[in-house]
Protein backbone atom coordinates (compact mmCIF):
# COMPACT_ATOMS: atom_id res chain seq x y z
CA UNK A 1 0.00 0.00 0.00
CA UNK A 2 1.28 3.51 -0.80
CA UNK A 3 0.02 6.63 -0.76
CA UNK A 4 -0.86 8.68 -3.76
CA UNK A 5 1.16 11.59 -2.14
CA UNK A 6 4.62 8.94 -1.79
CA UNK A 7 3.96 7.77 -5.18
CA UNK A 8 4.05 11.29 -6.68
CA UNK A 9 6.77 12.28 -4.99
CA UNK A 10 8.97 9.37 -6.17
CA UNK A 11 8.28 10.34 -9.52
CA UNK A 12 8.89 13.90 -8.89
CA UNK A 13 12.50 13.03 -7.31
CA UNK A 14 12.85 12.08 -11.32
CA UNK A 15 11.05 13.95 -12.83
CA UNK A 16 10.03 17.29 -11.08
CA UNK A 17 7.52 18.85 -13.73
CA UNK A 18 5.37 15.18 -13.85
CA UNK A 19 1.50 15.59 -13.37
CA UNK A 20 0.64 12.36 -11.62
CA UNK A 21 -3.10 11.02 -11.74
CA UNK A 22 -3.22 7.55 -9.71
CA UNK A 23 -6.27 5.18 -9.78
CA UNK A 24 -6.67 2.47 -7.38
CA UNK A 25 -7.46 -0.80 -9.13
CA UNK A 26 -8.88 -3.27 -6.10
CA UNK A 27 -9.26 -1.08 -3.53
CA UNK A 28 -6.13 -1.78 -1.84
CA UNK A 29 -3.85 0.98 -3.24
CA UNK A 30 -1.63 -1.90 -4.12
CA UNK A 31 -2.75 -2.36 -7.80
CA UNK A 32 -2.41 0.86 -9.43
CA UNK A 33 -2.86 2.83 -12.98
CA UNK A 34 -0.91 5.64 -12.78
CA UNK A 35 -0.83 8.36 -15.33
CA UNK A 36 1.61 10.05 -15.82
CA UNK A 37 2.41 13.84 -18.14
CA UNK A 38 5.90 15.42 -17.90
CA UNK A 39 7.83 17.16 -20.56
CA UNK A 40 11.06 14.35 -19.92
CA UNK A 41 9.13 12.10 -22.08
CA UNK A 42 9.45 14.09 -25.16
CA UNK A 43 11.89 12.43 -27.94
CA UNK A 44 11.44 8.82 -26.25
CA UNK A 45 9.57 5.49 -27.08
CA UNK A 46 7.04 4.12 -25.11
CA UNK A 47 9.74 1.78 -23.64
CA UNK A 48 11.56 4.59 -22.72
CA UNK A 49 9.11 6.31 -21.09
CA UNK A 50 8.08 3.27 -19.11
CA UNK A 51 11.77 2.61 -18.24
CA UNK A 52 11.80 6.56 -16.49
CA UNK A 53 8.47 5.45 -14.51
CA UNK A 54 9.56 2.14 -13.00
CA UNK A 55 12.97 3.18 -12.60
CA UNK A 56 11.86 6.30 -10.37
CA UNK A 57 9.21 3.95 -8.57
CA UNK A 58 11.95 0.80 -7.92
CA UNK A 59 12.03 1.11 -4.23
CA UNK A 60 8.51 1.13 -3.62
CA UNK A 61 7.72 -1.75 -6.03
CA UNK A 62 10.98 -3.55 -4.79
CA UNK A 63 9.72 -3.69 -0.79
CA UNK A 64 6.19 -4.75 -2.14
CA UNK A 65 4.16 -1.46 -0.92
CA UNK A 66 3.17 -1.52 -5.29
CA UNK A 67 2.34 -4.58 -6.08
CA UNK A 68 1.36 -3.91 -9.75
CA UNK A 69 1.62 -1.34 -12.02
CA UNK A 70 -0.47 -0.28 -15.20
CA UNK A 71 1.31 2.79 -16.46
CA UNK A 72 0.51 5.79 -19.26
CA UNK A 73 3.00 7.90 -19.83
CA UNK A 74 2.67 11.30 -21.77
CA UNK A 75 3.70 14.80 -22.91
CA UNK A 76 1.85 18.02 -21.67
CA UNK A 77 1.53 18.17 -25.86
CA UNK A 78 -0.37 14.91 -25.27
CA UNK A 79 2.16 12.62 -27.45
CA UNK B 1 28.56 -15.27 -23.78
CA UNK B 2 28.47 -18.63 -21.96
CA UNK B 3 25.13 -17.50 -19.49
CA UNK B 4 23.34 -20.39 -19.67
CA UNK B 5 20.21 -18.96 -18.88
CA UNK B 6 20.68 -15.98 -21.56
CA UNK B 7 21.05 -18.75 -24.14
CA UNK B 8 18.19 -20.23 -23.35
CA UNK B 9 16.52 -17.31 -23.20
CA UNK B 10 17.53 -16.22 -26.56
CA UNK B 11 16.88 -20.11 -27.87
CA UNK B 12 13.40 -19.22 -27.01
CA UNK B 13 13.18 -15.79 -28.36
CA UNK B 14 14.61 -17.04 -31.81
CA UNK B 15 12.19 -19.87 -31.47
CA UNK B 16 9.22 -18.10 -30.87
CA UNK B 17 7.44 -15.38 -33.03
CA UNK B 18 5.73 -14.43 -30.67
CA UNK B 19 6.60 -14.94 -26.90
CA UNK B 20 5.45 -13.99 -23.13
CA UNK B 21 7.08 -14.59 -20.25
CA UNK B 22 4.71 -14.50 -17.68
CA UNK B 23 3.31 -15.91 -14.21
CA UNK B 24 1.32 -19.36 -15.07
CA UNK B 25 0.49 -20.64 -18.23
CA UNK B 26 -1.61 -19.80 -21.52
CA UNK B 27 -4.66 -22.19 -19.94
CA UNK B 28 -4.02 -21.21 -16.18
CA UNK B 29 -2.95 -17.65 -15.87
CA UNK B 30 -1.76 -16.78 -12.53
CA UNK B 31 -1.74 -13.01 -12.67
CA UNK B 32 -4.15 -10.33 -14.35
CA UNK B 33 -1.61 -8.93 -16.39
CA UNK B 34 -0.57 -12.04 -18.20
CA UNK B 35 -4.40 -13.23 -18.68
CA UNK B 36 -4.48 -9.98 -20.24
CA UNK B 37 -1.37 -10.61 -22.56
CA UNK B 38 -2.87 -14.01 -23.33
CA UNK B 39 -6.10 -12.43 -24.59
CA UNK B 40 -4.49 -9.54 -26.34
CA UNK B 41 -2.45 -12.44 -28.46
CA UNK B 42 -5.75 -14.64 -29.11
CA UNK B 43 -7.29 -11.62 -30.68
CA UNK B 44 -4.81 -11.97 -33.99
CA UNK B 45 -5.31 -15.65 -34.07
CA UNK B 46 -1.21 -16.44 -34.62
CA UNK B 47 0.41 -19.06 -32.39
CA UNK B 48 2.17 -17.54 -29.45
CA UNK B 49 4.32 -19.12 -26.48
CA UNK B 50 3.95 -18.47 -23.27
CA UNK B 51 7.41 -19.60 -20.54
CA UNK B 52 6.02 -19.54 -17.15
CA UNK B 53 8.48 -18.17 -14.61
CA UNK B 54 7.12 -17.73 -11.53
CA UNK B 55 9.27 -20.60 -9.75
CA UNK B 56 12.58 -19.68 -11.73
CA UNK B 57 14.00 -16.56 -10.11
CA UNK B 58 17.47 -16.11 -11.37
CA UNK B 59 15.59 -16.60 -15.11
CA UNK B 60 13.00 -13.32 -14.07
CA UNK B 61 16.76 -11.86 -13.31
CA UNK B 62 18.09 -12.45 -16.46
CA UNK B 63 15.32 -11.17 -18.34
CA UNK B 64 15.16 -7.84 -16.18
CA UNK B 65 18.46 -7.18 -16.71
CA UNK B 66 18.54 -8.12 -20.93
CA UNK B 67 15.76 -6.11 -21.14
CA UNK B 68 16.31 -3.22 -18.55
CA UNK B 69 12.48 -3.62 -17.73
CA UNK B 70 11.55 -4.99 -13.93
CA UNK B 71 8.02 -6.38 -14.25
CA UNK B 72 6.21 -9.19 -15.95
CA UNK B 73 4.85 -10.30 -18.69
CA UNK B 74 7.68 -9.28 -20.97
CA UNK B 75 6.47 -9.89 -24.61
CA UNK B 76 8.94 -10.28 -27.74
CA UNK B 77 7.79 -10.17 -31.64
CA UNK B 78 10.12 -11.17 -33.77
CA UNK B 79 12.88 -11.33 -31.55
CA UNK B 80 12.20 -7.55 -30.44
CA UNK B 81 10.71 -6.96 -26.93
CA UNK B 82 7.67 -5.08 -26.67
CA UNK B 83 7.45 -4.59 -23.13
CA UNK B 84 3.49 -5.20 -21.81
CA UNK B 85 0.25 -4.42 -23.11
CA UNK B 86 0.68 -0.78 -21.51
CA UNK B 87 2.80 -0.33 -24.65
CA UNK B 88 0.68 -2.92 -27.13
CA UNK B 89 -2.31 -1.15 -26.70
CA UNK B 90 -1.49 2.14 -27.62
CA UNK B 91 0.06 0.36 -30.69
CA UNK B 92 -3.03 -1.19 -31.71
CA UNK B 93 -4.72 1.62 -31.21
CA UNK B 94 -2.56 3.04 -33.93
CA UNK B 95 -3.07 -0.14 -36.11
CA UNK B 96 0.98 -1.30 -35.69
CA UNK B 97 0.29 -4.78 -34.01
CA UNK B 98 -1.13 -6.40 -36.73
CA UNK B 99 1.31 -5.64 -39.99
CA UNK B 100 3.98 -6.45 -37.31
CA UNK B 101 2.59 -9.88 -36.84
CA UNK B 102 2.24 -9.83 -40.47
CA UNK B 103 5.74 -9.32 -40.90
CA UNK B 104 7.05 -11.72 -38.50
CA UNK B 105 4.84 -14.88 -39.68
CA UNK B 106 5.82 -13.71 -43.23
CA UNK B 107 2.13 -12.65 -44.39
Amino acid sequence: MISTDVLTSYIRKAMPDASVTVTDRTGTMDHLMVRVVSDAFKGKNLLDRHRMIYQSLDEPMKDGRIHALELKAETPEGS
Amino acid sequence: MGNPIDDEIQAEIKQHKILIYGKGTKQMPMCGFTRETVQFFEKYGFPFEVVDVLQNPAKREALSKMTNWPTLPKVFINGQFYGDTDILDPMEAKGEVEPLLKTAFGK
